[in-house]
């Protein structure tokens, strides 16, 4: 039987399907007697979908996009 | 992305790359359009500042330019290109004053002797969506992620931010395998930790009201 911190050592490879079968039940065994687990599990993606969801929105600003257009011109000209 | 999608994208930038080595500006310019958005939101998450953004990917299109001929096709360009830039980085976070890392151990989960979670866990994931695009949401999470230790950051930032795969991070920051994964599950813990107290804050005010 998997105690919590085996389960939640196990999480990262549940999650990317790594793990093999019958690791893959007694995790699935433990979940289903383990509401705390399941919750953290759940927090567990929903916090990598957040944080990817906020972060990647990252845009080059136009003025900067400018200002690197201008410096890349500068310097082939240089380079030239 | 599919696979012949991807296949064609690397195909389509190795040229790229061979015609800049023999000398092609326009080769050039198409690299460093492929590439600007990549470095700049990776150094800007890395640091946080505009500024220090722009200067970054100002002086990684530089370090591309002037130092092509030593690249030599051993890993990625990719590759090549995200080493360049948190290296770039680095050393600019290095020249400011850093704020004082806290300690990712203190906000790891905690165990009983019989290997029961301690700590009491809620279940927040369902009660995001009204939240999400908040300012303040963003807020936390950006404070979250700069929290977090630059080893567990970095590997953060390329894995589940960028949408490296595992291996490519480990090429990236020549990391093995087993190592990329335990300092992606130890961020990932310490974020939901951060994101937890925030999250059950505002469901538990939300049933008050």
């Amino acid at each position: 039987m998997i105690c919590c911190k085996e389960c939640i050592d196990l999480l990262y490879d549940y999650i990317e399907g790594s793990l093999d079968q019958n690791t893959s039940k007694s995790l699935e065994e433990h979940f289903e007697e383990c509401p705390p687990c399941i919750a953290f599990l759940n927090t567990y993606k929903s916090t990598t979908t957040l944080c990817r969801d906020t972060l990647n929105q990252i845009e080059i600003p136009d003025e900067v996009r400018r200002t690197l257009q201008s410096f890349l011109k500068e310097h082939k000209e240089e380079n030239k | 992305m599919s696979f012949t999608q991807q296949k064609e994208d690397k195909e389509i930038e190795e040229a790229l790359v061979k015609d800049f080595q023999a000398g092609n500006l326009e080769a050039y310019d198409k690299i460093a359009e492929l590439y600007q958005q990549k470095i700049y939101a990776l150094s800007f998450n890395l640091m946080r500042n505009q500024m220090d953004a722009q200067d970054v990917t100002q002086e990684v299109l530089l370090t591309l330019f002037r130092k092509i001929h030593t690249f030599q096709g051993k890993s990625a360009f990719s590759s090549w290109v995200y080493r360049i830039t948190l290296n770039a980085s680095y050393m600019k976070l290095r020249s400011k004053k850093k704020e004082p890392n806290i300690s990712i151990d203190e906000l790891l989960p905690s165990f009983n002797s019989a290997g029961f979670q301690q700590e009491k866990i809620q279940d927040w994931s369902e009660n995001t969506e009204s939240l999400l695009f908040t300012n303040e949401t963003r807020e936390v999470i950006n404070k979250a992620v700069g929290l977090l230790p630059e080893k567990e950051k970095v590997v953060f930032l390329l894995r589940d931010v960028e949408g490296l795969s595992t291996e490519k991070v480990s090429e990236v920051l020549d990391l093995t395998i087993p190592a990329v994964k335990s300092r992606l599950h130890r961020a990932r813990l310490f974020l939901r930790k951060k994101l937890s107290s925030y999250f059950e804050e505002y469901n538990s005010q939300k049933g008050e009201t």
